[in-house]
């Protein structure tokens, strides 16, 4: 057995998961905090989903995702949530899926959408359907929330170097700087620059995770959802 | 913070690939992704040769104990476990060199040979059901064959594995029964269009809907195939009786030769006898 206390940033190193199941905040005493925790990881692939699967301009579709969180989410929404029949990821569009066609129906859309027709979009010309653009921008999304957490994580710890490190390197958008140069830069050994990056990405996966468990109903779907990230 | 799709999919690469330091392995591939955990080549510096080496959550610790328990020819040895600093899992393993059964078959082996893959999955899984062990989770993408014909079943299931549609049991839980029927649909899996109806008769009772009428145990339904085998009826499928005399006619063949041989000799030599 490998003992994790030796290992670079051993046992102790660890980041506890404290969330608690989306349905566990949602039946107890933080229906607020679970909502908020949606509301944050789905707000902008609900607006990319239904401003592509409806053709919908920004503005319009910024309404439209204002309005579902607003009014559909408030009705029992948890409650209803059946973990037995679809994951929550699934069954919040098919949520939206309905709040739009109700929308639609009612003619609500002059009001809403500022006259901009609603026309549906089965699937783009490069075959990506609106439910690929959902599912990409919700994993785009618990990156950039796991990446925040990560960045409040190392400020609250006094890890700065850590975050400089992962965020030049890891958060590059073109060229990586050398591993050689970014310990020049940060004045620590090249080594270190290894075992920074190794916490960094460590943690955020954790934290990653911990983000997850709070909008999934239990370990089974947490682990589906996990794979889907990676996969 | 906006994500790029080139940072993301850098972040996607790297943040979840296991953190080795600490362990005498070294990181070379991934091989894929399961049910509960990835499976990845890795080089063991200590002995200098490449080990398979499957990481898994936290909670899945008893996965890699439950494996390490059984020891048989057709399945895959555990040479060592352990705990990563993030907290997850590992197992190391033997790295098995050769095909998923799937795609084995697509090498349109014989039926004797798809027949052989069967029986060593059937004797590793009844081996595992005498320790006391399920598979979960049997299917052709669990079953390797090597490249000298050896077979392993792998991914040795634990609670929580929900199991693969086509392959697993109407009634939902788990338990002998319940592999048995997934052997049956790998039977029925590496049959060809054309197989004997005795074998789709085996494979159709290992896959009854009621588990009271499939074969009790895998032994049950290996010594069946068994059977078809050497020519004998098979429990699965009542014969009929022209059935019964061709089967009975081809098992003793050389037999009903010889004797027609001998009766052609006395008759000639009555004849001869006679004039």
């Amino acid at each position: 057995m490998v003992d994790p206390d030796t290992a670079i940033g051993g046992a102790g190193d660890r980041f506890p998961s404290t969330q608690l199941s989306l349905l566990e905040a949602a039946a107890g005493a933080l229906p607020n905090e679970a909502l908020e925790r949606v509301i944050a990881l789905y707000w902008k692939p609900v607006y990319a989903f239904l401003r592509f699967k409806w053709r919908l301009d920004n503005e319009a579709a910024k309404d439209l995702t204002q309005g579902f969180f607003a009014n559909a989410l408030e009705r029992d929404f948890f409650r209803r949530f059946d973990p037995a029949k679809a994951g929550f990821r699934t069954y919040l569009r098919m949520a939206v899926e309905r709040f739009a066609a109700n929308e639609y129906a009612a003619g609500r859309r002059q009001k809403r959408g500022g006259g901009v027709e609603f026309a549906e979009m089965e699937e783009r010309s490069d075959g990506e359907s609106p439910e690929d653009v959902y599912f990409r921008e919700w994993r785009r999304q618990l990156f950039a929330l796991a990446i925040d957490d990560l960045r409040a994580h190392c400020e609250a710890s006094g890890r700065l170097t850590e975050w400089r490190v992962f965020e030049a390197y890891d958060l590059a958008d073109e060229s990586r700087p050398s591993y050689a140069d970014l310990a020049r830069r940060h004045e620590i050994a090249e080594t270190s620059v290894t075992n920074y990056l190794a916490w960094a990405r460590r943690t955020m996966r954790a934290l990653l995770t911990d983000r997850l468990r709070g909008v999934t109903s239990g370990e089974r779907e947490l682990r589906e959802e996990m794979r889907r990230v990676w996969s | 913070m906006e994500l790029s799709d080139s940072v993301l999919q850098h972040l996607r690469e790297v943040v979840d690939l296991p953190d080795l330091s600490g362990t005498r392995y070294e990181l070379e591939s991934e091989i894929g992704r399961g049910g509960i955990g990835v499976v990845y080549a890795a080089r063991d510096r200590d002995l200098d040769r490449r080990v398979a080496l499957k990481v898994m959550d936290a909670g899945w610790a008893g996965e890699a104990r439950l494996i390490a328990r059984l020891e048989h020819p057709g399945i895959v040895p555990v040479h060592e476990s352990g705990t990563l600093p993030d907290g997850r899992v590992f197992y190391a393993m033997k790295l098995v060199a050769g095909k998923r059964a799937d795609r084995y078959l697509e090498d349109h082996p014989s039926l004797g040979e798809r027949l052989r893959v069967v029986q060593r999955v059937g004797e590793a899984l009844a081996y595992a059901h005498s320790c006391g062990v399920l598979h979960r989770d049997l299917k052709p993408q669990n079953v390797m064959v090597g490249a000298f014909g050896e077979v392993y079943v792998m991914d040795w299931g634990v609670d929580g594995v929900a199991g693969t549609p086509a392959f697993r049991a109407p009634e939902g839980g788990f338990d002998q029964r319940s592999d048995v029927f997934s052997l049956g649909a790998l039977l029925q899996f590496v049959l060809p269009a054309d197989a004997p109806r005795a074998l789709c008769a085996i494979s159709a009772k290992a896959m009854h809907a009621d588990p009271a009428a499939r074969y009790p145990d895998a032994g049950a339904m290996l010594a069946d195939i068994w059977r078809f085998q050497e020519k004998l009826a098979v429990e699965a499928y009542p014969e009929s009786i022209g059935e019964r005399v061709r089967r009975f006619a081809k098992r003793n063949e050389v037999m009903l030769w010889l004797l027609a041989a001998y009766a052609a000799v006395r008759f000639f030599l009555f004849f001869i006898g006679t004039r």
